[in-house]
């Protein structure tokens, strides 16, 4: 065994998990080498004072962080929008493609389609357009005979009244 | 309550990670604040301890890392050991534990959080190994170098 072998079983051999043959061979080592056995005497000179390094909390800051504990349960749950950032990434990417195979023929086949994807959204508005204009003109019709009707209806009412009226003249006047 | 339970292991990793008290203070709590604010994201599936171990190992490498230009310092008041010995004995144990500190410093700060884990803190091999999801092998065999590495370091003091 050499010493680097030796420092590789060195844990193995404290914590007693090394095989009897191990064993022996390593104790063999130890006596021939004064190295080694120093070494292994203050591996376990600084094993056995080490948790003494292993301290109390300070009391001020636990209650700092009994603190934060309560903070964090009255906070309202953060809504996290990170994702947003990459939605508005991705729909930027995509208008500048659409703008560049619009614009250019570098891929004419994406060209084509976008032209007469294009076409066909001008064609719609322009249909929708005019299919709102006749709902509004049918609209105004509408309202027009209705106010026409009302007018009738009205008319018929001030008759009555200018009737009411002139019985009343004859009969006070 | 998760501060009663943790917050030993936090603050003693915390405090011989970066050897001074002013820091642990510091650590301790951001690493709880991380906790907190990551809590809803903790699969209840996993080991709670292995969490928060892991989340503070994490947070100590990156704190270092972003500090060690600064040359953390050692406070030697932190260590004075006051028990029933004769004061030239605590003396000599305060002056023992403060150069183990300030030796521990010295080592890589992945080999440094594990030597606290186990010798300082005394959780299992295995409770690390899960816990920083490293091969149970590569555990020991790390530990073992870093005592060793300490070893030669403290005898040259």
């Amino acid at each position: 065994m050499n010493c680097n072998k030796f420092e590789e079983l060195l844990s193995a051999y404290q914590d007693n998990s090394l095989s009897p043959d191990e064993k022996k061979t390593f104790t063999d080592h130890m006596k021939l080498c004064s190295d080694c056995e120093a070494i292994t005497e203050e591996v376990d000179h600084i094993k056995a004072i080490l948790p003494e390094l292993n301290r109390d909390v300070p009391f001020f800051l636990k209650n700092r962080l009994y603190l934060i504990g309560e903070s964090d349960e009255e906070q309202a749950p953060v809504r996290n929008y990170a994702y947003l950032k990459w939605v508005a990434a991705g729909i930027g990417t995509m208008v500048l493609f659409l703008n560049l195979f619009y614009f250019t023929n570098i891929f004419p086949a994406a060209n084509k389609t976008l032209h007469t994807a294009v076409a066909g959204v001008e064609n719609f508005v322009v249909e929708a357009e005019a299919f709102i204009g006749r709902i509004k003109e049918s609209n105004n019709l509408f309202i027009f005979k209705k106010t026409e009707v009302i007018t009738k209806a009205n008319k018929k009412k001030r008759d009555a009244k200018a009737k009411r009226k002139t019985i009343r003249g004859f009969k006070y006047g | 309550m998760l501060i009663d339970k943790y917050s030993r292991t936090v603050y003693n990793l915390a405090f011989n990670f970066c050897g001074c008290s002013d820091d642990a203070n510091d650590l301790t709590q951001d690493i709880f604040i991380k906790i907190y604010k990551n809590i809803d994201k903790f699969d209840e599936s996993f080991n709670i301890s292995s969490w928060i171990i892991r989340i503070s190992k994490n947070h100590c490498i990156d704190y270092w890392r972003k500090n060690k230009k600064n040359n953390f310092r050692i406070d030697l008041e932190d260590n004075l050991v006051r028990d029933e010995n004769s004061p030239e004995d605590n003396l000599i144990k305060s002056g023992d534990l403060n150069k183990l500190r300030e030796k521990i410093l010295k080592l890589k700060p992945e080999v440094r959080s594990l030597l606290i884990l186990r010798d300082i803190q005394n959780h299992s091999y295995k409770e690390i190994a899960d816990s920083l999801n490293i091969p149970l092998g590569t555990v020991k065999s790390k530990i073992n170098r870093a005592r060793i590495q300490l070893a030669k370091l403290y005898e040259d003091r």
